[in-house]
This record gives structure tokens, sequence and C-alpha cells, in this order.
């Protein structure tokens, strides 16, 4: 075991960009979803549909293939575009750590859309009209009364995405940004250890994911508490 | 840079092999997994701790850990043991398909356990009374009351958990399999077109997902047929 020691720190800052990657990506998630959810909510049929396409296509796409289509897509694209400016231009990309955070992000964040809609609509309606007839406007009513309530009945579905946000990071691998599983293969190639390489990454996600269980249980715990007994 | 319509025409039959070794690993998978997730919540729900806690501890590694860590784990960790090479298991963990199906089937057996604990769970308490009230055993109320009313229960989530294995085949890709998104990635890497190449992978997906959706759509019509008047 004592080969991991001298990869330590490159496992560390390999940890650090994963943490860097679920950061961006909860965030855009959050993001998505509530736009997804209000798209899906909304009266104008040209929005409710767009938004179904987007769940449907995001949640039914392998994630590996969603995440092809954008880093090397976008590098075509904007390839093109560069060449139109400067024809001595060979390739342009965007760098893999935004490709691939975007693309991520647009997963959950389908996912997200649906939970957060299953969530505003369980929103009690009397606590709607309660909120209009005390003379709150809409946008009050909104950020005071329906998203508040909305976060706690949103909660377990939405620790579940936070899971696969973090899990799903390992596939940013894939396209080249320098994280724990790319660390680990960097590893294997020097020390041909590649069992002892590859449990290094499966712990330190194992704690990433059991850090955000526990955060997931507080959070519920929180939001919960005015159903608890004094 | 224009959208290429003849080359999607083209690739989409070159995928169809890839199409072949998918739906192997998707059935394949499923029924070794479904296997093992039914040993698993019979282990999780005992009341001896145990049988209960290997259970706990199996579910949390394998839901804990990203799927693509586990594959690469058997299929290139497994070969540093010299013991591992020599021993008999060594026919299937070379091979890339084998070791992809050993990851995918670990990982079923750890989702739907869970979900079918959850069905297990939902099971109505009056129901399970009034079987013991009529005189059934503890064996045969699990087997005539709890297993029916718990696969129903259970159907809606083991339908969405299939269709996330279909999308996890995708990284049996990284392993040098020939599945749909391994075709695509070296059309990819002769055509240099991942528009037209990744999104007609993209839509074969959508076409096996929908027909998922559809399976089990039938299947919770036929368990919850007696509701149906």
């Amino acid at each position: 075991m004592y080969v991991v020691v001298g990869w330590l720190d490159e496992f560390l800052w390999g940890a650090l960009v994963v943490l860097q990657i679920f950061m961006v990506g909860m965030t855009m998630a959050v993001i998505w979803g509530l736009l997804g959810a209000a798209a899906k909510l909304s009266k104008i049929p040209v929005f409710s549909v767009l938004a179904s396409v987007y769940t449907t296509v995001f949640r039914a796409v392998p994630e590996l293939l969603v995440l092809l289509i954008f880093y090397f897509g976008s590098a075509i694209t904007l390839t093109a575009i560069a060449k139109l400016i400067n024809p001595d231009i060979q390739f342009v990309d965007i760098p893999p750590f935004w490709a691939g955070s975007f693309a991520i992000s647009l997963i959950i964040g389908a996912y997200a859309a649906e939970t957060f809609r299953g969530a505003f609509q369980g929103v009690d309606p009397g606590q709607i009209k309660a909120a209009r007839s005390l003379g709150m406007s809409a946008t009050h009513t909104f950020f005071y009364v329906r998203l508040p309530q909305m976060w706690r009945l949103a909660l377990p579905g939405f620790g579940n995405h936070m899971l696969s946000m973090m899990k799903d990071t390992a596939l940013i691998s894939v396209i080249g940004v320098e994280e724990i599983l790319y660390t680990a293969e960097i590893a294997t190639s020097i020390t041909m250890q590649p069992f002892t390489m590859y449990m290094v990454v499966a712990i330190i996600y194992l704690v990433f994911t059991t850090v955000i269980m526990a955060i997931i249980q507080v959070l519920e715990k929180t939001a919960n508490r005015h159903l608890e007994s004094v | 840079m224009e959208f290429d319509f003849a080359l999607i025409v083209e690739s989409v039959p070159k995928m169809a092999t890839g199409i072949g070794i998918t739906l192997q690993l998707l059935v394949l998978a499923t029924i070794i997994g479904t296997a093992l997730a039914v040993c698993t919540v019979l282990m999780r729900i005992s009341k001896i701790p145990l049988l209960s806690w290997p259970a706990m501890v199996y579910i949390y590694i394998f839901r804990g850990t990203p799927m693509l860590v586990q594959i690469f784990l058997i299929y290139y960790g497994l070969s540093q043991f010299q013991a591992v090479r020599d021993s008999f298991f060594w026919i299937a963990l070379r091979d890339p398909f084998w070791c992809a199906i050993i990851a995918f089937s670990v990982n079923v057996g750890a989702y739907t356990a869970e979900i079918l604990r959850g069905g297990i769970q939902g099971v109505d308490e009056g129901q399970l009374r009034a079987a013991t009230a009529l005189g059934l055993s503890k064996s045969q109320r699990f087997i005539h009351i709890t297993t029916p009313i718990a696969i129903r229960l259970a159907l809606p989530a083991f339908g969405n958990e299939t269709v996330s294995l279909l999308k996890s085949t995708a990284l049996a890709s990284t392993i040098t399999m020939f599945d749909i998104t391994g075709v695509a990635r070296t059309i990819m890497a002769q055509t240099f077109a991942p528009y037209e190449i990744f999104i007609s992978a993209a839509i074969v997906y959508l076409f096996i997902a929908w027909f998922i959706q559809i399976g089990v759509a039938l299947a919770e019509r036929r368990f919850s047929r007696h509701m149906q008047r």
C-alpha cells in the first residue's frame, strides 16, 4: 500500500477537481431544474412541450454519450467559427472541465426538473390562497411561500440527485479532465498496481457520498423541524 | 460546418451490431442482478444481524461509488494479482464482456434490493393480519400475500432502474466493448462528425428506453388487473 503515499498529493488535487465539478455542476443543475419545472407547469404550450422534450431526452440518453456530444460537438462548432475568422487555426475547444460540468448539469437538471415540478404541485394550494388574501404579490408568494415549502418536499429526491451528480463526475475523466480517476490511470501506468490505485479512487468517492448523505439528513431534519412535537 | 444527414443514414446500420451487444448486457445483467437483489433483500430484512449487516454493507458500497470506477477495478484492477490470473475465473475476468456483466449485475443487485425493500415495506399490514386470521403460515404469507403486492408496488421504480441500467451499459465502451456507444466512438474517430454520429446513437437509446417503458407499463397493468373494472 505504501506506493499510494507517493501519489497522495496528486489524488488530493484530483479530489479538489471532483469537488469543483460537483459544486459548479450542482449549481447549474438547480438552475436547469427550476427553469424546467417552471416551464413544465407553464400554461404556454411551447414551454411545457419543450420542457417535456428536455426531461425525456436527457433522462434516456446515456450520460457518457451526452458528455461526448457536448465536448466534441462544442469543439467542432468552435473550430468552424474560429476558421471563419482566422483560417490558420487548427483546433479550438471549450475546456473539458466546463464542457463536462455543463453536460452533467443538464442531465441532473432534467431529473431535478421532475422533482421540483412534483414538489411545487405538492405545496398546499390553501397556503398560496392565504398568502394572496394577505395581500402578498405573486412574486412575494413565490419566494416566501411556494419556494421554501417546495424545498422541503423536494429534498429526498434532490438528495439522490446530489449523489448521482457526485458519481457522474467520474465520467469526466473520459474527456481528459485531470481528476482522481485520471490520476489513478497515470499512477497505474507507472506503478503497475491498478487495483490499489482504483481502490483509492473508490474510497475517495465513498467518503464524498457518505458526507453528502450526512448533509442530506441534516437538511431534512432542519426542513421538517416544525413537524416535530415540542 | 453542415449537418450531414446522409452520414446518419449510413451509420445507423453500422450501429446494429452494437445494439446486439447493448441488449445482451442489458438482459443478462437484469436477470443476474435481479436474482442477486432477491437474495440481498431477503438478507436485508432478516432480523439476524449476521445476515442483514453484510447486505447493508454491500448496498452501501455499490451505491456509494461510481460504476465506472467499479468497472475499472474489476477489468484493470484484478489483473494485479497473480492468484487471480492463475485461477479458473481468469477466463471470465480477462474478457471485458464478463467484467461488464459482473459490474452491472452487482449494481443492479444493490439498487433493486432497495427498491424491493420499499415494496415489501409498502404492503398494507391489514392484508397480512387478514392472512394470519385466515390461518396462513409465515412462509405462506410471504409467498402469497407479500410477494405479489411488493412486486406491484416496486414495478415503477424497477422500470426506472432498468432504463438507468441501459444508460450505464454505455460505460462498457470504456473497456473496449463495441456496444452502441463503442461503435459510435469508432465511427466518430474515423469521420470526426460528432453531432451526426452521437445523435444517431442517442436516438437508438431513446427507442430502447421507450420499449422498456412500454414493457413496464404493460407489466404494471397486468399486476393491477384486479383494480380495473
